[in-house]
């Protein structure tokens, strides 16, 4: 006889929610969460069974050759190499699915856009772990493809027109990661314009064709002045627009052709033949036309951000899913019961799966640092409408639990707080957390609303539709608001910033000045001249980075046009102007601050042992750092133990922390973008802390090289936050929230057990509410217990979907690398009450 | 030579029957799916190893 079965009760006791969850979720969901193909790569190597796609850049550079003695301008032959793989790619629909469209030609493929960098193409032709077998022949291909774009990429076209010095900084890959690629980073979207229900393509497409008539007319008309002239190249744009828009509709329609032979020709069971039949209507209908049911505006959604990522790699996906798919859900499941909500979780936790699956051939650098996921596709939930009402709707819930029901890693989402919300949303929030998804992080939404107002300047109403652009930036949805753009190479290495106050600027690790020349820090007598070095570092540092992004930004409307996006952009489509064009948005540009905290603790540090206890001199130090603190373990020690640390409550060390946040604020009003907009500083790290352990060299507050860096954000270092949960929300609340940056990362360990039940939930509810009051903007919970974890450790394969918060995002915890893991270990676990 | 047109996996488009789609039943480690993929109808199909006389 076999052991009894374990009731879903039983595995909630045991804390087993994965268990749990199989046995809770319909019969579609838990083969379609199974049927999933895990696209992060782990330890910066994609996972078995997973291969580069190699269909995608064939089409490419086959319509590219044939397009080669087109008189067409570029933005159209561009426009027409994106529809000819919309039109001839790979489709397929997966057995039990409501929801249709992937980027690659079949499941287990990674997409490859050989059209954006060659130093991208190489990494492909060198990844042995990723070509597909038959290996010969394979490499023949991606040989050809990559011969054919060098030179025609896009970072090979733009970087002639950049700054060599910056470029080979920035290349370098010790203060920044990333290229300045409109089509490289990620970019917000037009919602407002594109997800209301008040338009779709056809629509649009409509409103092209006749801003084309009326530029077509004038154009003719007698003189040849500039705005004549600048008539020509809009029209190009909405012809490229409009090419993109046609072949979008007609991909769907693929799809609705190939559901319908399914059902007719080889589908016996008659459910699924009506779900088949169900799918044909929906990409017959979106995103043609506005959609009119829960399944059409999901689809929809999904439609748009392939498209868009058919036209560029997006290493995030900003959206804010509740919000715009909302009404639908409260139509059919509330008011019509059309759907029930059962039939709605369905389908909403498979949209959640289909977001899961896009996956995008990613440099190695950028896979090391998002151990474990695709990209940060972090949706935001909750919040208020533009009118400052709650917004929290049916659909807000419903994501909720249908992510406990899949229990994916990504996308994860982030929930904006504010005091309207109800204790029924509230519960459902908890629940995620306290299952240990990892997610929802929360966001304070009064805040960050004030905080976007006065950093970008956003209208409230329009600064009430923000969404996270990746793990913490929010940028609202609106035609003038929203962010076309987003290049990562404006991430800073800030640990660099007190590393270079030592080496005069040298970086000892790439072997070269990247760094201000600043006086030999051995001289400096006073604790004020190591502050001032600091500053002048941080300024250089900072410059380094936001040159090539604005120059890249600028460069973009012609050098590398985005038509899809522009598409579904109100500005372009009412301008004929790209996407990117600087003078149609209003600018929402920051600067990530990875391995921030480290600044503040080895400042504090030197002040307290060098200049106030004079136990050491600044010559000791440099010689000390210089030596990876070899032969000074006494000393390192002694800076690791008895120099004040972040996020005790401690004003010595805080103060610190304020003074660097206040110089790089009022630095952030000097640095603009190209829309004439601030560049605000935003301290957060993904698994930066990991990437770059073997990148920066030993720090005063006791780090050698090699080791892993802070968490991140304004998280204190792992295990130093020594007083408890409310010192550290105290540290954290000394920031103005508002005015010292756009956001600040804080990453929480909480008992699993100490949140079990009701006890648990009123104990985090006090928690959150003390965060509120103190006006932090962010806090986000790993509560996942350290039995858990190292079990996890010892044995990989029964703790497969053990998932745990990194940074801003989520991931499987078997699926980061021993030192990320190792460093989530290390975090405190606070008890609260 | 055969060509996609005889193949019973070609269905070719209503409003232009020279060309049609080549559907395939798959089933990879993890899903089972039907994929599809444009092709000409007279497009030669000797080589095809997925080639079923209609």
């Amino acid at each position: 006889m076999g052991e009894p079965a374990i009731t879903i009760q039983e595995h909630e006791k045991r804390q087993e929610w994965w268990w749990a969850a199989e046995k809770k979720r319909s019969d579609r969901l838990d083969y379609l969460r199974k049927a999933m193909w895990k696209k992060g790569a782990i330890g910066g190597l994609y996972p078995p069974g997973l291969y580069v796609d190699l269909e995608r850049p064939v089409l490419q550079t086959e319509k590219a050759r044939e397009l080669e003695s087109s008189p067409d301008p570029y933005v159209i032959k561009f426009a027409k190499i994106l529809a000819h793989v919309l039109d001839t790619k790979t489709i397929f629909i997966t057995d039990h699915s409501q929801l249709v469209g992937y980027l690659g030609s079949l499941p287990n493929t990674i997409t490859w856009d050989p059209t954006l960098a060659a130093i991208l193409n190489h990494e492909v032709m060198n990844d042995p772990s990723a070509i597909p077998e038959p290996e010969e022949e394979s490499l023949k291909i991606i040989t050809d493809v990559t011969d054919y774009w060098a030179g025609k990429s896009d970072l090979d076209k733009i970087l002639p027109y950049m700054d060599l010095d910056d470029s080979m900084k920035v290349l370098s890959g010790a203060i920044g990661w990333g290229v300045p690629l409109s089509r490289g980073g990620y970019s917000g979207k037009d919602y407002e314009y594109i997800m209301t229900g008040a338009r779709a393509f056809e629509d649009i497409i409509e409103e092209l064709d006749r801003r084309i008539d009326e530029a077509d007319e004038k154009a003719h008309e007698p003189g040849a002045t500039k705005e004549i002239s600048d008539l020509y190249d809009k029209m190009n744009m909405w012809e490229a627009m409009k090419i993109t828009l046609e072949a979008s509709i007609r991909y769907a329609k693929r799809y609705a052709r190939l559901a319908r032979i399914i059902a007719e020709n080889y589908e016996t069971d008659d459910k699924r033949k009506e779900e088949l039949l169900q799918i044909a209507e929906v990409c017959e209908r979106v995103p043609a036309k506005p959609p009119r049911t829960l399944q059409e505006s999901l689809q929809y959604d999904l439609f748009i951000q392939l498209f868009s990522r058919n036209e560029a790699i997006e290493g995030a996906w900003p959206a804010r899913p509740d919000y715009y798919h909302g009404s639908y859900y409260e139509k059919q499941v509330n008011v019509d019961k059309t759907l029930t909500k059962e039939e709605a979780l369905d389908l909403i936790g498979e949209f959640l799966i289909r977001a899961a699956e896009v996956s995008q051939y990613k440099p190695k650098w950028t896979r090391e640092g998002l151990q474990g996921i695709e990209g940060t596709w972090v949706w935001t939930l909750g919040g208020v409408k533009k009118d400052g009402s709650d917004a929290c709707n049916g659909m807000t819930i419903a994501f909720l639990q249908a992510s406990r029901l899949v229990r994916i890693a990504n996308p994860t989402f982030a929930f904006r707080w504010h005091p309207r919300v109800s204790d029924e949303v509230m519960r459902e929030v908890f629940e995620c957390i306290r299952q240990g998804l990892g997610y929802p992080s929360m966001r304070n939404d009064p805040v960050l609303i004030a905080n976007a107002m006065n950093w970008h300047g956003h209208p409230i109403e329009e600064a009430r539709t923000w969404a996270h652009q990746a793990c913490m930036s929010p940028a609202p949805c609106t035609k003038h608001g929203f962010q076309p753009m987003r290049m990562a190479n404006a991430t800073v290495n800030c640990a660099k910033i007190i590393e270079y106050v030592f080496t005069s600027g040298f970086d000892n690790v790439v072997n070269m000045q990247i760094g201000a020349e600043t006086p030999d820090a051995a001289t400096f007598t006073e604790y004020d001249q190591v502050f001032d070095a600091w500053v002048t570092q941080m300024k250089t540092v900072f410059s380094i980075l936001v040159r090539p992004v604005n120059r890249a930004r600028i460069l973009a409307p012609k050098m590398t046009p985005r038509p899809f996006l522009s598409a579904v952009s109100e500005r372009s489509v009412e301008s004929g102007l790209d996407v990117c064009e600087p003078s149609i948005s209003r600018g929402n540009a920051w600067i990530t601050a990875f391995t921030w905290v480290e600044n503040a603790d080895s400042l504090a540090a030197i002040k307290k042992l060098v200049f106030d206890e004079k136990k050491y001199t600044m010559a000791e130090i440099k010689e000390a750092l210089a030596s990876d603190w070899e032969g000074y373990e006494e000393m390192r020690l002694d800076f690791v133990k008895n120099a004040p640390k972040w996020g005790n409550d401690d004003d010595y060390v805080d103060d610190v922390m304020l003074d660097c946040l206040h110089e790089a604020a009022a630095f952030s009003r000097e640095l603009k973008c190209p829309s004439g907009n601030n560049w605000p500083i935003l301290p957060e790290n993904v698994s930066g802390n990991i990437h770059y352990a073997n990148i920066v060299g030993a720090l005063p507050n006791g780090r050698r090289l090699g080791d892993a860096l802070y968490d991140g954000g304004i998280s204190p270092g792992p295990g130093l936050d020594k007083k408890g949960p409310t010192a550290v929300l105290k540290s954290c609340s000394k920031i103005d929230h508002i005015s010292d940056g756009r956001a600040f990362l804080l990453n929480q360990r909480l008992s699993p057990t100490q949140l079990a039940g009701e006890k648990g939930y009123q104990l985090w509810k006090t928690y959150m509410k003390t965060w509120a009051d103190l006006g932090l903007d962010h806090v986000q919970f790993n509560c996942v217990s350290d039995e858990t974890l190292k079990n996890a450790q010892r044995d990989p394969e029964k703790y497969q979907e053990v998932i745990v918060r990194v940074a801003g995002y989520s991931a499987h915890f078997v699926d980061i690398s021993r030192k990320t893991q190792d460093n989530i270990i290390q975090r405190t676990v606070q008890g609260l009450g | 030579m055969p060509t996609c047109e005889e193949c019973k996996n070609f269905f070719s488009w209503e409003d232009d029957p020279r060309k049609g789609d080549c559907v395939e039943r798959a089933v990879d480690p993890r899903q089972a799916y039907y994929k599809a993929k444009p092709v000409n109808a007279d497009q030669d199909s000797a080589d095809c190893s997925s080639f079923q006389k209609k």
